[in-house]
């Protein structure tokens, strides 16, 4: 089993990483004029709309929690005015919430005259952009589906923050970061083995999402890569009769033993992963967020795959 | 059950001996002060000066756009949905004769969800926003021809039992094809489809009030002008024919107008359960089943009674906001069932 505090020192570090990485690799200049570039920026959203601000955004509500990280990592902390209840980074815990990702307060999120929301591409009645788009508040809508998402995303955040240089600064940390994963475990056998997303329906992450991106760059080989859809919802049967070796399973809280609730599951039982109580979790919270945090969840994906490649 | 509708709890219950205008002049302040509440609470809390600086359209402009394009907007939506769903309902409880009629009972909710979740699950509610709510009452109107198609083809005469089993029939037909394109769909789809299921006004805009008010108007009155017949209707189709109504013309006009109604309700507003139904029978235990006076009270009461609710909805919870059926149903239950069991003769 993976070592639980060592997961929580990991959790805990990771964003503190980040950040500092960031701003050491950004250097002092950007520091000292933070952002106040007069330029106008013109950005195309993920939803194919050119989104045209006079200035970089200078107060920014964010009602995605990853690219509230994101903001975080770039240095903008100073730039967010407003959240959403799900925001676990501790730098934003004193900003106010503005209700929920996909049904926010509009009027919370007027009140607190933003010249910028980042807002999820995924409700698809797209009625919050719709909404404060016709009050004159510019909407930015990003998709993150796979790595390159995240790194446009980066980048785009980047641009509309007046954060440039930072972010092209730790999209470089960040690929160097991978890529010295990806070369810790080149040399090891590949583990077959399937990211649980969740138990019952049995559903795992499918190769063109960015956590089936990392499992497969830690060096697991997912039992389920040929399945092209993005969350893939299996059969108890296939599951079975492909029999993985390992079990990885995103988690909440550890007060609850993972492998014996696996134990006590008709079909997840008798499979051989489970039976040599091949189950390891790891921190939901840390892995489901699509933003600079990749870096360490594909450190604590490669850690639960292949321990003997961890430092 | 010819006169169930008068639900005879206690059949010489004293009721409020009020002469029908004070009963509107009572429930008109009703609703104004409700909605002067929504317009005073919310997330973002402002001075009495600030709010009606901002209603005049001075002052900071962002609590300019709070006051005037969402809270305002917000209100009336809520105003003119609450009032829809209870005229509506106060109507299908008369027509039907059944306590239990409510506006939802004719297919319609489920009508107009199968509709919204065809345009989530198709993407087409992303490419053009608008094809929501055109959607969803088209979904609502088509649900409502295809019940009363059923209950055409059984017997020559409408048989208010066999339109009753045919709303229920094809409501339940239409959820099981929502819950089929929803298993296909994916996660995103199927929260944004339940969302709009839980129903909410938190989109209103001045051009859905405006589509509201040209629906709610022309159908209120013509609900109105059908008042008598109505009344003639619930003691029986017979008597009502005896006394000179047309019965079949004055259900087909009823039935359509009061279901298109809360087809445009929830076409907006997505289905709000609870106000159609529990509205009208409390009207009725407060002052009778007289629909000329009926009408036009449910439609204030559940006005009133609707605005109160969202206003809670929004603000009970700080920025997080309550599905508004929540608290329909949390706070009109318990006040429904005290209305229920006031001791006769209390207020007399």
């Amino acid at each position: 089993m993976f070592q639980r505090s060592v997961i929580a020192r990991r959790v805990t570090s990771a964003l503190g990483t980040c950040v500092c990485l960031a701003s050491i690799a950004c250097g002092a200049d950007e520091a000292r004029r933070p952002a106040s570039s007069a330029s106008a920026v013109e950005v195309r959203d993920d939803a194919g709309i050119d989104v045209r601000l006079d200035r970089p955004a200078q107060r920014i509500i964010s009602l995605i929690p990853s690219a509230t990280e994101t903001l975080i990592a770039l240095g903008a902390t100073q730039q967010i005015v407003g959240r959403t209840r799900y925001d676990v980074a501790p730098e934003v815990a004193k900003i106010p919430s503005v209700g929920g990702g996909i049904d926010p307060s509009v009027e919370a999120i007027v009140g607190l005259r933003p010249d910028l929301v980042i807002a999820w591409a995924n409700d698809k009645r797209q009625a919050i952009r719709e909404k404060l788009v016709s009050l004159h508040v510019p909407v930015f809508v990003l998709r993150t589906e796979d790595t390159t998402d995240i790194f446009r995303g980066i980048a785009n955040i980047g641009r509309l923050s007046g954060r440039d240089s930072a972010a092209r600064a730790t999209a470089a940390w960040m690929r160097a970061s991978l890529d010295s994963i990806r070369a810790s475990v080149a040399a090891l056998p590949r583990r077959k083995m399937m990211y649980v997303e969740f138990p019952d329906p049995p559903m795992t992450a499918g190769p063109h999402t960015f956590i089936g991106q990392l499992v497969s760059l830690a060096g697991g080989n997912s039992v389920f890569s040929d399945n092209t859809s993005l969350w893939p919802t299996v059969s108890m049967e296939e599951i079975v009769r492909r029999d993985p070796d390992l079990l990885v399973v995103p988690v909440g809280e550890y007060t609850q033993n993972t492998l014996e609730r696996f134990r006590q599951m008709s079909g997840w039982r008798d499979l051989r992963a489970v039976k040599h109580g091949n189950v390891v979790t790891v921190p939901a919270d840390l892995v489901s967020r699509p933003s600079p945090s990749i870096v360490e969840s594909a450190r604590v994906l490669r850690d639960a795959i292949h321990p003997e490649a961890a430092r | 059950m010819s006169d169930a509708v008068r639900i005879r709890v206690a059949p010489t219950r004293a009721r409020l001996a009020w002469p029908v205008s004070a009963r509107l002049v009572a429930l008109s302040i009703l609703v104004l002060l409700s909605l002067v509440a929504a317009v005073r609470i919310g997330a973002v809390s402002m001075s009495l000066h600030t709010l009606f600086a901002a209603v005049a359209g001075r002052g900071d402009p962002a609590m300019v756009t709070i006051v005037r394009e969402l809270r305002l907007p917000r209100a009336f939506q809520a105003a003119l949905v609450g009032a829809a769903l209870a005229v509506s309902g106060a109507t299908f409880q008369a027509l039907l004769r059944n306590p239990l009629a409510e506006p939802y009972i004719l297919g319609v909710s489920s009508g107009a969800a199968a509709g919204a979740v065809f345009t989530v699950v198709t993407g087409l509610a992303v490419r053009m926003v608008w094809s929501l709510p055109i959607a969803a009452f088209a979904g609502a109107v088509l649900s409502m021809l295809l019940v009363f198609r059923i209950a055409f083809s059984v017997g020559r005469a409408l048989d208010t039992r066999v339109l009753l089993l045919a709303g229920v029939v094809v409501s339940a037909f239409l959820v099981a094809l929502i819950w089929l394109a929803l298993a296909f769909a994916d996660t995103d789809s199927v929260r944004s489809a339940i969302f709009w299921m839980m129903g909410s006004n938190a989109n209103a805009s001045w051009r859905s009030v405006s589509i509201l008010v040209s629906c709610l108007v022309p159908a209120f009155v013509i609900l109105l002008g059908l008042a008598r017949p109505l009344n003639l209707l619930a003691i029986g189709e017979s008597t009502a024919a005896y006394l000179g109504t047309s019965v079949e013309r004055t259900k087909l006009v009823a039935f359509g107008t009061a279901t298109l109604l809360t087809a445009a309700a929830v076409a907006m507003s997505g289905t709000i359960g609870f106000v159609g139904l529990v509205v009208p029978h409390a009207v009725r235990i407060l002052w009778g089943s007289d629909n000329r006076s009926l009408l036009p009270c449910s439609a204030l009461a559940g006005a009133a009674f609707l605005v109160a609710a969202d206003t809670l909805a929004r603000s009970i919870a700080g920025t997080n906001e309550l599905p508004i059926g929540i608290v329909t149903a949390l706070v009109g239950v318990p006040c429904f069932v005290w209305l229920l069991r006031r001791p006769t003769g209390a207020i007399a």
